[in-house]
């Protein structure tokens, strides 16, 4: 199992667009990867899911990941939520 | 044998004038209806398959709005399609729907807008607005899938293949503005009054518009012949031959009065006695500008955003506003433009801006009341958009709802904070752009010359002057004998307002219903009034009544008409005057 925590840098929160572009990329992954704020853990191949998080600017994340290709999907995820920060405009 | 057919009249309000024969085509409202049925053990198969199919058809929907819109507007505009594609592809959305199916044994539609509901509640519960928003593509898609589902097609507006009479309950404004304008004859709505948004835009494209008929939808088929008089605010269904006849003539008669009417075109909103009244012209559309270029009047005194914001599936970008804006004021070759900035709220709310639910919306956060909160980025980017317009001709801002001076001023230092920016980027624009407030809070016309003084112009908005004067809902059909414009009250607003604006050393404008009403013409010339924004198919009529008038005895006039106790007694006055000194005119309807 790898895990990481993350605090949302980006004006708007993990809304819209950057929800996309985490769903897009967990999906990618055979393992499991969930989301959780403050304990209330979600599936990070759904977007629904991610958008109940409700997470604003500097909330903060933990990502878990379980499975045989953890080690690539924890690589990228981390990416994106860097690509996240730089998000700006309302979308 | 088919019953023998009687001819029916149903009587409602006029709404937009003109005559339309044809046949009607009925619509719902843009609510889908969904009904829950218990499935048997062997039908859950079939429902699963129907919400898959469903679900594949809605994605390729989307991956074609996605890819036109990228095509035209580029990534960023299209994206929004991309992330609804998303959520139908939601293993959570897919996996609740078919469970639903199978272990409640329901069908497919109901259990598919239970999950959605439960989004939607989600969303519209949490406390940031920007997340709250997300309900509106949640809303979206629980239609979009339903109506697969149930075997629909995606919305029977767009679908006008033949020109027809469309009528409905009500049309909201985002309905409206999906109607395919060229094959509408006219509109007949259930309830609905003068002012609601889809009689407006009757009058701007010219179709007459009937509304209040109450159950009339219902009692009638598609296909129905009708004969929609919007000048009696009359539908006649199933007319007899001598109805046609008759009705056929009146609207030749009419045809030729319009003609007459059309020489006077490129003539000046001169009174005999030398005064020149501004005669300018109300827009929804960009498209309409054309019109208005060929009316030769005198610009746009309101030019109304708000389908920047209902139409399409986004919100809208500065730069696409800008281009509009831009265009419009190209086209108008050195006449004024005055536009208003997005009057949300109310009656009009915006999928894309969050609105508190409110338990009286017309005293809520609306027009202006939203630029500081949940509206402010799109007023921002507004009025970007229309500062930076002001390079290219005489662009002037208005504001809506302004109920204090502090919101004048709000306003003032957004313009400020924007036009500083421009200037330190090099940005072109008019640094002594005009800009005004409408008066229509009874609050503002108290204060017009405080008003007056943050700002180079007041134009009046009589729309929810009177409603807010006499506490009437303007949609509210029992209370139609209380919504007068003729009230002595809002006379007295309406007088005061200019007297206070003129002494402050700004103009006055009118831009409400009012100005277009031939009966008050002659009084708001006699009040001063120095400019009528009005639709487009009253403009010549209007400016006929300038023209055969002198500026003393429409004085006199408005000195009468305001000395009156009801809106009764000004109106028989004014309507005897009117038929006394204007039996030329007397054909068109007032």
């Amino acid at each position: 199992m790898k895990s990481k925590s993350f605090i949302v840098k980006n004006k708007f929160g993990i809304h819209a667009r950057p929800a996309r572009l985490l769903v897009e990329t967990a999906s990618k992954y055979k393992s499991d990867i969930y989301i959780s704020k403050n304990g209330e853990e979600i599936n990070a191949k759904s977007i629904m899911g991610i958008l109940m998080l409700e997470a604003g600017k500097g909330a903060e994340l933990v990502l878990r990941i379980v499975g045989e290709d953890e080690n690539e999907a924890l690589q990228e995820m981390e990416a994106i939520f860097e690509k996240i920060a730089t998000i700006d405009e309302l979308n | 044998m088919s019953a023998k057919k009687y001819e029916i009249r149903l009587h409602g309000v006029a709404a937009s004038p003109g005559i339309a024969f044809g046949r009607i085509l009925r619509i719902g409202g843009d609510v889908v209806e969904v009904e829950k049925r218990t499935i048997q053990a062997d039908q859950v198969a079939v429902e699963i398959e129907k919400l898959k199919i469903a679900l594949a058809k809605s994605k390729a929907d989307l991956q074609e709005m996605y890819e036109k819109t990228r095509a035209s507007y580029g990534e960023e505009a299209a994206e929004i399609f991309s992330v609804h594609k998303i959520m139908l592809e939601d293993p959570m959305v897919v996996d609740e729907s078919e469970n639903k199916i199978s272990k409640e044994k329901v069908n497919a539609d109901f259990a598919f807008a239970m999950v959605m509901e439960k989004y939607i509640g989600l969303l519209r519960g949490m406390n940031d607005e920007l997340f709250k928003a997300r309900s509106a593509d949640v809303i979206d898609l629980k239609r979009r899938v339903i109506r697969y589902i149930q075997g629909g097609a995606p919305s029977r507006l767009k679908q006008l293949k033949e020109p027809a009479i469309i009528f409905a309950k009500e049309l909201t404004p985002s309905e409206t503005i999906r109607v395919d304008k060229s094959k509408v004859l006219g509109f007949a709505m259930d309830f609905g009054a003068r002012t609601s948004h889809a009689t407006i835009l009757a009058r701007s494209i010219k179709v007459p518009a009937v509304v209040g008929l109450n159950n009339a939808r219902d009692i009638l088929n598609d296909g129905d012949f009708v004969v929609l008089d919007g000048d009696e605010g009359v539908c006649i269904v199933n007319p007899t031959r001598k109805t046609i006849a008759a009705y056929r003539k009146r609207h030749a008669d009419y045809i030729t009065f319009e003609k007459k009417l059309s020489s006077i075109k490129g003539l000046p909103a001169r009174t005999k006695d030398g005064k020149d009244i501004e005669l300018a012209s109300n827009i929804e559309f960009p498209n309409e500008v054309d019109s208005i270029v060929d009316l030769r009047g005198d610009g746009i005194g309101l030019y109304r955003t708000e389908y920047l914001f209902l139409a399409g599936d986004r919100q809208p970008e500065e730069e696409q506003q800008f281009e509009e804006y831009k265009t419009i004021i190209e086209k108008l070759n050195g006449k004024p433009l005055i536009i208003r900035t997005f009057d949300l709220g109310g009656d009009k709310p915006s999928e894309f801006l969050p609105m508190p639910v409110e338990l009286n919306p017309f005293l809520g956060v609306r027009g202006v009341r939203l630029y500081r909160g949940a509206g402010h980025d799109f007023f921002r980017s507004q009025l970007r958009a229309i500062i930076r317009a002001s390079a290219y001709g005489d662009v002037r801002i208005m504001f809506p709802m302004i109920a204090c001076v502090s919101e004048m001023r709000y306003c003032r230092t957004i313009m400020d904070e924007i036009m500083s920016d421009f200037k330190a980027k090099g940005v072109r624009f008019n640094k002594k752009i005009p800009f005004g407030a409408m008066i229509e809070v009874p609050s503002a016309a108290a204060t017009a010359d405080l008003i007056a003084r943050e700002c180079d112009f007041l134009s009046i908005g009589t729309n929810d002057l009177i409603q807010y004067t006499i506490a009437v809902d303007r949609g509210n059909k029992n209370l139609a004998y209380l919504y007068q414009p003729y009230n002595p009250a809002v006379l007295r607003f309406i007088r005061d307002t200019i007297k206070k604006g003129h002494q402050q050393g700004a103009w006055v404008g009118m831009c409400g219903e009012m100005a277009s009403d031939p009966l008050m013409t002659m009084v708001l010339i006699g009040l001063g009034l120095d400019e009528f924004s009005i639709s487009p198919v009253s403009h010549l009529l209007v400016k006929a009544i300038i023209r055969h008038v002198e500026y003393a005895e429409c004085e006199n006039l408005a000195q009468k008409a305001l000395a009156l106790s009801t809106s009764d007694e000004v109106k028989s006055y004014l309507e005897d005057v009117y038929n006394k000194k204007f039996k030329h005119l007397q054909h068109f309807p007032h």
